[in-house]
């Protein structure tokens, strides 16, 4: 059995509009092995996007504690939130987030320049292992939306980082660059044995996943183990 | 190279609007350069004012009256009548005074050169409190010092009319009728004496035409009380703390002479005030323009940039994202806003002096006080910096007020709609 890489303990996560309050999460509990690949998925505004910022420790919870790799999260300086989401956490958004003004290779190298150890070599390895050598000097305004993404997932990878989190890294793309965004991602934790949260909308990526969680309304309804099909329910 | 692109890339749409507010920061900044450039060259005319008409100096003199001169020792001349200042004013009167005072006798003598004479003026003066209000430009040797005794400083004019030179002596009939030899210690080749006496006969001049003396021999007042004999003085000068408390000065001098009808009080500070009045006030104006301008165009400017930080708020979070700690991530934003607050101080104020006059008059009244010369010194650099942080902190500060209270995630998803 290998050591939990990440755990989460009765994790419960509320946002205000207004005077309404709107539950994000409720007592979520789990723990992810190291190297073990979760696929999350639920429906939109299911608290997916809230848990995966929790665990980058983006946002803090209203109760619970967040450990990663044995380190409370959930009680980090906003400083030593930053240095623990540069050296750990490589995080692949959605909207990709990448800056307009800098090009392919410049912003896979945005997380080695803000730890002041640029390397121009394991950038332009890492846009190889994604195909996009020939797109380096591209602005993202002058890439598709999957070349987006790919730079996006060398950009969490070029510090090498023992944790993915990825937010819906497909979820504006079509089938087939989709499909390939996935078989890069998890090619790339099962070779360098990374942890990674993957989250998506419904379980159409079930495919390279350990297991499989589903959030519904802010609780954690079922976790499935993807090779024994067992299912239990937390809440 | 992405740290400057960090720095000054990103804009997008708003990009514009940094470029406008550069402009207008350039040009409210040029105005505000401009009118504190002639702020600061009004109050060194002011200034210069004042040291010229020195508004908290009062005169107390004595009545001008006909003397009877002796005839000196030689030659076959009749008996002179020639106007001097009554020496009327006791000193002990001054000690209720609260000011500075400057004691002095201005006689005039008559003093045998050679085969003939000549009228000489001889002034009895405090020699360490009368700089403080007249000029003495030594040439050669000393000035007075408070110690002396039977030695006299004299100016070019004087000392060529005399025909002696440093460390000659000359002879002054003392009022016992014996004579004192004076020994020259000090030649003066310019001399500017606060208040001097109406130049009435021929005597030496070192300005010519003058219808005040402008020339004489300086002796300390134990030497001149020597010579003539007696305590008191022709005329004095009393230096106020500030101008402003000359008025009460004047009450307490009138008080301490109101049974002396030959003691006259004189004061400048009644005509330098209506004189500077005017100046003053348009000098608020022009205070108040700048004041006006900082304040409206500074707002602006600040607001413009404050929308520029706010689209860069999404490009702070991003780099929080990616584990740029804090200060890292504010860094591009500071950066960014003290080159446009700076560059736009720098040019503003170079646009400034380059467009201001080398000096000018203010009409009127005013012009009484002479030419104005605009002036670009520290203070202004000093204003100028104020006002380029104050619009940095009040165009950052809402920024980064948010981006520090709320999450990195609510910034990151509160952006991306």
């Amino acid at each position: 059995m290998t050591r939990p890489s990440i755990v989460l303990r009765s994790v419960s996560k509320t946002y205000w509009r207004g005077r309404q309050s709107i539950t994000a999460l409720q007592n979520v509990s789990f723990e992810v092995s190291q190297g073990e690949l979760v696929l999350l998925v639920g429906p939109s505004g299911s608290g997916k996007t809230t848990l995966l910022n929790l665990v980058a420790a983006l946002d803090r919870p209203d109760h619970g504690d967040i450990l990663v790799d044995g380190l409370d999260v959930t009680r980090l300086s906003r400083t030593a939130a930053a240095g623990f989401r540069n050296e750990r956490v490589g995080m692949v958004f959605q909207s990709y987030n990448l800056l307009p003004q800098l090009t392919a290779l410049e912003n896979i190298l945005l997380p080695m320049v803000a730890r002041r150890q640029s390397n121009d070599r394991r950038a332009v390895e890492l846009l190889e292992a994604v195909g996009l050598s020939d797109r380096r000097s591209h602005r993202p305004s002058q890439l598709s939306g999957g070349e987006q993404q790919r730079v996006a997932i060398a950009r969490a990878l070029v510090n090498d980082p023992p944790l993915i989190l990825a937010d819906e890294p497909i979820g504006n793309l079509d089938d087939e660059t989709a499909h390939k965004i996935i078989v890069l991602l998890s090619d790339a934790c099962r070779q360098r044995g990374k942890t990674m949260l993957l989250v998506a909308h419904d379980r159409e990526m079930i495919g390279p996943a350990d297991r499989v969680f589903e959030i519904r309304t802010g609780s954690l309804m079922i976790m499935e183990r993807k090779q024994t099909s067992s299912v239990s329910q937390r809440t | 190279m992405i740290w400057v692109k960090l720095v000054f890339g990103g804009f997008g749409r708003r990009g514009l609007e940094a470029i406008i507010a550069l402009a207008i920061l350039i040009l409210a900044n040029a105005i505000v350069a401009g009118s504190l450039m002639v702020i600061q060259g009004a109050r060194d005319a002011i200034a210069r004012t004042a040291q010229n008409d020195r508004p908290d100096v009062v005169q107390v003199k004595s009545r001008f009256n006909r003397a009877l001169f002796e005839t000196p020792r030689g030659g076959n001349l009749p008996p002179l009548m020639l106007p001097v200042y009554e020496p009327l004013i006791d000193p002990d009167k001054f000690g209720a005074v609260e000011a500075t005072v400057l004691a002095r006798q201005s006689f005039l003598r008559n003093v045998v050169s050679g085969e003939s004479f000549l009228n000489i003026y001889i002034f009895g003066i405090d020699p360490e409190k009368e700089p403080q209000v007249s000029t003495f430009s030594v040439d050669r040797g000393r000035f007075l010092r408070g110690d002396d005794a039977a030695v006299a400083v004299v100016d070019r004019a004087s000392a060529k009319a005399l025909g002696v030179d440093l460390g000659g002596t000359f002879p002054v009939r003392k009022a016992d009728g014996e004579d004192l030899t004076l020994t020259v210690v000090g030649i003066l080749d310019r001399l500017e004496l606060r208040y001097p006496p109406p130049r009435t006969v021929d005597a030496p001049a070192l300005s010519a035409g003058s219808s005040s003396v402008t020339s004489g021999v300086f002796v300390t007042l134990r030497t001149s009380e020597e010579i003539f004999a007696r305590p008191t003085l022709t005329d004095a000068l009393l230096v106020a703390p500030t101008p402003e408390a000359v008025p009460a000065v004047v009450g307490q001098l009138r008080e301490a002479f109101r049974l002396e009808p030959g003691v006259f009080v004189s004061e400048s500070y009644s005509r330098f005030r209506r004189k500077v009045q005017d100046f003053v006030l348009t000098l608020a104006l022009f205070t108040a323009l700048g004041a006006a301008t900082a304040v409206l165009a500074g707002s602006f400017g600040a607001n413009l940039l404050h929308d520029v930080y706010a689209d860069r708020r999404r490009q702070a979070a991003m780099l929080l994202a990616l584990g740029f700690r804090p200060m890292q991530s504010a860094m591009s934003d500071i950066l960014f806003g003290l080159t446009t607050v700076a560059a736009a101080a720098v040019l503003g104020s170079l646009l400034a002096a380059a467009s201001a006059p080398r000096q000018f008059a203010m009409p009127s009244l005013m012009a009484e006080l002479g030419t104005i010369e605009p002036r670009f010194d520290a203070l202004i650099v000093a204003v100028m910096a104020g006002i380029a942080l104050a619009i940095l902190g009040l165009g950052i500060g809402p920024t980064a007020w948010q981006v520090r209270r709320r999450s990195v995630a609510a910034t990151l998803s509160e952006e991306r709609g």
